[in-house]
């Protein structure tokens, strides 16, 4: 691994990842949706 | 996964600031996906209404052909780059809000079924490639690469590959590109094929989902066809790629017995690294909706907001497609990756059919 990806994944300890940002984004408009914030979604 | 987009910033850049960069392309990808619905809804009202014979074209369709004229005549401008990256995102949250219309026995079941093929896929595509790479005297990275992107999950697998294998940059834009040039063929092909040969959704979408690579791909070549078969083709999909853990590791351990990869210290944490968590998520949001935790309306809610975020994913798999780029990567992985596909493709509907047989579908 060269020195400038071990710098990159240093960094980005702390960072989530995409996937994990989707899964609580779909997760917070679950929520919404069962608090009934938004009663209906159109399609 | 996620590197592939935390990587190549070089800059670390404000998080108000990165929200604010991403506004414009995810407008341009709002615009082509809601683009495409109006265009369904209208041309083919509009062709019954002068009495013109036109295909009923769906907006899954629709938002990938606008955004590949987009991308292949005008090109993307740098301030839309960003959001139009975020296809990705919505693609993975997409998935995981499409688990509320899964009941938890159907992925079990399904899920099984999908598990042995997956694993067949994996094992048989791996083989083909690994073969083919050496019979066109590829580098052996590059037809690791290759080889990893067709049997499990396309760029993703090739990225997590890379970091793993510390294969050369020129290795890995070789095999993305193949990769990409293949998924867009088949998201044309596969629909065709499966009505030429009647296939029911049940085995278009396992097909689907065996067969194309990237995840977006294998969704809009899904869709194309039916909802039914879109539904299958994600949970398979969805399959093939909690796979990619185990197969980088093993890459990666294969590498480094030849001194040419660093070697796995904590292998349940490097798994764990590279497992895809909108799997995870898509079987939770399952579990919550088979015990009824959502109403049957607001399963329905949670069923238009998935179809939302994959309508933004079509419109952005459109405007990464850009022939141009494709063409530049050279002709030797292509052929490979094009050779590999079309026998992959063969071998995935051979096992679909022979599972149909099987389990009498």
């Amino acid at each position: 691994m060269s020195a400038e990806e071990k710098t990159v994944n240093a960094g980005s300890r702390w960072r989530l990842s995409l996937d994990t940002w989707a899964v609580l984004a779909a997760f917070l408009a679950a929520l919404l949706i069962r608090a009934g914030v938004f009663k209906h979604v159109p399609w | 996964m996620a590197d592939a987009v935390v990587i190549p910033q070089a800059k670390p850049v404000q998080p108000a600031l990165q929200f604010l960069r991403v506004i414009p392309g995810v407008l341009l990808l709002a615009a082509i996906g809601y683009a495409g619905k109006l265009l369904e809804q209208n041309v083919g009202a509009y062709a019954k209404a002068h009495h013109w014979t036109f295909p009923n074209i769906e907006y899954v369709l629709w938002a990938i052909v606008l955004g590949l004229v987009i991308s292949n005549t005008v090109g993307v401008l740098e301030i839309f780059r960003a959001g139009v990256a975020t296809y990705e995102f919505w693609l993975k949250a997409g998935i995981v809000l499409l688990g509320a219309r899964f009941l938890l026995g159907d992925i079990l079941k399904l899920g099984g079924i999908s598990l042995v093929l997956v694993a067949i896929e994996i094992t048989g595509s791996i083989a083909f490639m690994t073969f083919l790479g050496r019979a066109f005297k590829l580098k052996p990275k590059l037809t690791s690469l290759l080889a990893v992107g067709s049997a499990v999950c396309g760029v993703s697998a090739i990225i997590a590959t890379k970091g793993a294998i510390e294969a050369d940059d020129e290795d890995s834009s070789f095999s993305i590109a193949a990769i990409l040039a293949l998924g867009a063929f088949a998201l044309f092909t596969f629909p065709l094929i499966g009505h030429f040969l009647h296939l029911s959704d049940k085995a278009y979408g396992l097909w689907a989902g065996l067969g194309v690579d990237n995840t977006a791909e294998a969704t809009a070549a899904g869709a194309l066809y039916s909802d039914a078969a879109g539904k299958l083709a994600v949970l398979v999909k969805s399959t093939r790629n909690a796979m990619i853990g185990f197969v980088v590791l093993a890459y990666a351990v294969y590498w480094a017995s030849r001194g040419q990869a660093k070697t796995v210290g904590n292998k349940a944490a490097f798994l764990w690294q590279k497992f895809p968590k909108f799997v995870l998520g898509f079987l939770l949001i399952s579990i919550l909706a088979t015990y009824h935790v959502f109403t049957k309306d607001q399963v329905g809610a949670l069923a238009n907001l998935s179809r939302w975020a994959f309508l933004l994913t079509f419109a952005g798999v459109g405007l990464r497609t850009n022939f141009r780029e494709m063409r530049k990567q050279g002709l030797r992985p292509f052929a490979v990756g094009a050779i590999g596909e079309v026998v992959i493709a063969g071998f995935t509907l051979g096992l679909v059919y022979s599972a149909g047989k099987i389990f009498g579908w």
